[in-house]
């Protein structure tokens, strides 16, 4: 099985996996990585940081424009990919594997996955 | 409607990102803003500015008309060559910037930016009243395409033109590949080059006549993305971001190209030589960010604690890895080069340094 056939999508672009220790993987995609251009810069929140499902936990710039990234369901920071604040470019090669921004503990992840979108489905609705 | 510059297939085919930008769809990028930057620098590349506005000026007052609307002494250019400007209103508030052209006697031609074509139109059929003047908009009927990077002059060789004699700021009457055309020492990068104004029927045959000569020099299609980094770096001015009515050139740092001792009266003439003489409110700075966040156009910038100004453009700057930005700040004696203020980005102060612009030099100026 691949990477991208067990993540679940939102609308805006990011992406939510379950590993098997229980922690939750969240990332950007490979369109909203593509859709901004060369990455330059990424702010991640600090481990113990708690956020709400919506809230704006992290930040991207491409050289055009700075975005916000969102959670995709409600918990609390439990690990950053802190070496891509250092090279925030090797997304443009890589969003996923070793791409992934942060890992978070969530009680309630899987009730508040339920509106988020398979990965073939959000493809689907990009077209 | 949203307009296409007769290239617009071109730029789909070879891969472009394409955006809408004033009015018009463009490519943004090709293949990604940082390479194609690169490209410019260290090779040659070739820009789509279509959407540029080209308006001939002709007639008996045609000269006297120009010189009423521009700070600069029209008077004073000489046949074949070319002058940035200004359009200030009546309160030295600018409605656009351009290069005026002098192709003949009482014979100009006028680019400036696709943005503004309508007001600047409106201003200057306002302005012509009573003088012998006709202003002739060309710009549905003319491509331009620039051809900028530290090779460009040999791919214009290459082309068969010959360059020698013609100096930076000029613009002759040519013929390259068998196309009738005008060609101006001029651009927007910082870099030397051409841009080749040329009527639409011809553009896509030029086009790809200079992405095949140009392919021993490593030439590269640039979008609009490049187009505005190369020229940040080189800091020069962005109508809508660095420049817009509520900004005199004065303020802007453009006092270079407002000549002291004209004549003839312009539009905001008595603002602009009262802030000559006693001083500006508000002044334009580079500043390099001292962390690795990106300053962007609307964030305030602070000094000593306290609201000083805001940015006006912003970017990474690619040839140099640094982080730079212009802005308008308040004319204190202690903003200065060298001294150390605030950008407020996402509710957090950061702090930028003040420095000499250009950020990158620039290596236009030649003959």
């Amino acid at each position: 099985m691949s990477f991208t056939d067990e993540i679940l999508c939102t609308k805006s672009h990011e992406y939510i996996l379950k590993e098997a220790g229980g922690k939750y993987i969240i990332g950007l995609t490979d369109y909203a990585i593509e859709q901004l251009g060369d990455i330059v810069f990424l702010e991640l929140p600090e481990v113990g940081d708690e956020f709400s499902k919506g809230d704006t936990f992290a930040n991207i710039e491409s050289v055009k424009a700075a975005s916000d990234i969102y959670m995709p369901v409600s918990g609390k920071i439990a690990e950053v990919n802190s070496a891509l604040v250092d090279t925030p470019e090797s997304l443009n090669e890589d969003c996923f594997e070793n791409g992934w921004l942060v890992k978070i503990d969530s009680n309630t992840a899987e009730e508040e996955m339920s509106d988020l979108l398979s990965y073939s489905d959000y493809k689907k609705e990009l077209e | 409607m949203v307009k296409q510059t007769y290239l617009h297939d071109k730029h789909v085919k070879l891969g472009a990102k394409m955006v809408d930008f004033a009015g018009w769809h463009m490519p943004v990028q090709y293949s990604s803003i940082i390479e194609e930057h690169k490209t410019v620098r260290e090779a040659v590349g070739l820009f789509d500015v279509s959407h540029m506005g080209e308006v001939f000026i002709s007639g008996k007052d045609a000269t006297a008309f120009l010189n009423k609307i521009v700070p600069q002494d029209i008077e004073k250019l000489d046949y074949e060559k070319a002058v940035y400007c200004q359009l200030p209103n009546a309160n030295g508030g600018l409605i656009d910037d351009l290069i005026i052209y002098k192709l003949g006697i009482e014979y100009y031609l006028v680019i400036c930016n696709a943005s503004r074509i309508d007001e600047d139109l409106n201003w200057i059929v306002r302005n012509k009243r009573g003088m012998n003047v006709k202003i002739d908009n060309q710009s549905h009927n003319y491509s331009l395409l620039a051809i900028q990077g530290s090779r460009a002059i040999d791919l214009m060789k290459k082309m068969g033109y010959d360059i020698e004699g013609q100096k930076s700021f000029t613009i002759k009457p040519a013929v390259i590949e068998g196309i009738k055309l005008l060609a101006s020492r001029t651009g927007y990068t910082g870099e030397d080059g051409f841009e080749l104004l040329v009527e639409n029927e011809y553009s896509e045959f030029l086009w790809d006549k200079i992405l095949e000569k140009g392919e021993e020099f490593g030439i590269k299609p640039i979008g609009l993305g490049a187009r505005d980094t190369l020229r940040l770096e080189a800091a020069l001015h962005l109508y809508g971001n660095d420049l817009d009515e509520t900004t005199t050139p004065i303020e802007a740092g453009l006092s270079w190209s407002v000549p002291k001792d004209k004549k003839a009266d312009y539009n905001g003439k008595d603002v602009i030589l009262n802030q000559v003489a006693n001083g500006v409110d508000k002044k334009l700075v580079g500043l390099v960010m001292l962390d690795r966040n990106i300053a962007r156009h609307g964030y305030d910038v602070y000094f000593k604690g306290e609201k000083a100004g805001h940015i006006t453009s912003g970017c990474v700057s690619p040839s140099t890895g640094k982080n730079i930005a212009l802005a308008y700040v308040k004319n204190l004696k202690e903003i200065c080069t060298g001294a150390v203020v605030q950008v407020m980005i996402r509710e957090k102060l950061h702090d930028a340094q003040i420095v000499k612009r250009p950020f990158v030099e620039k290596r236009n100026r030649v003959g």
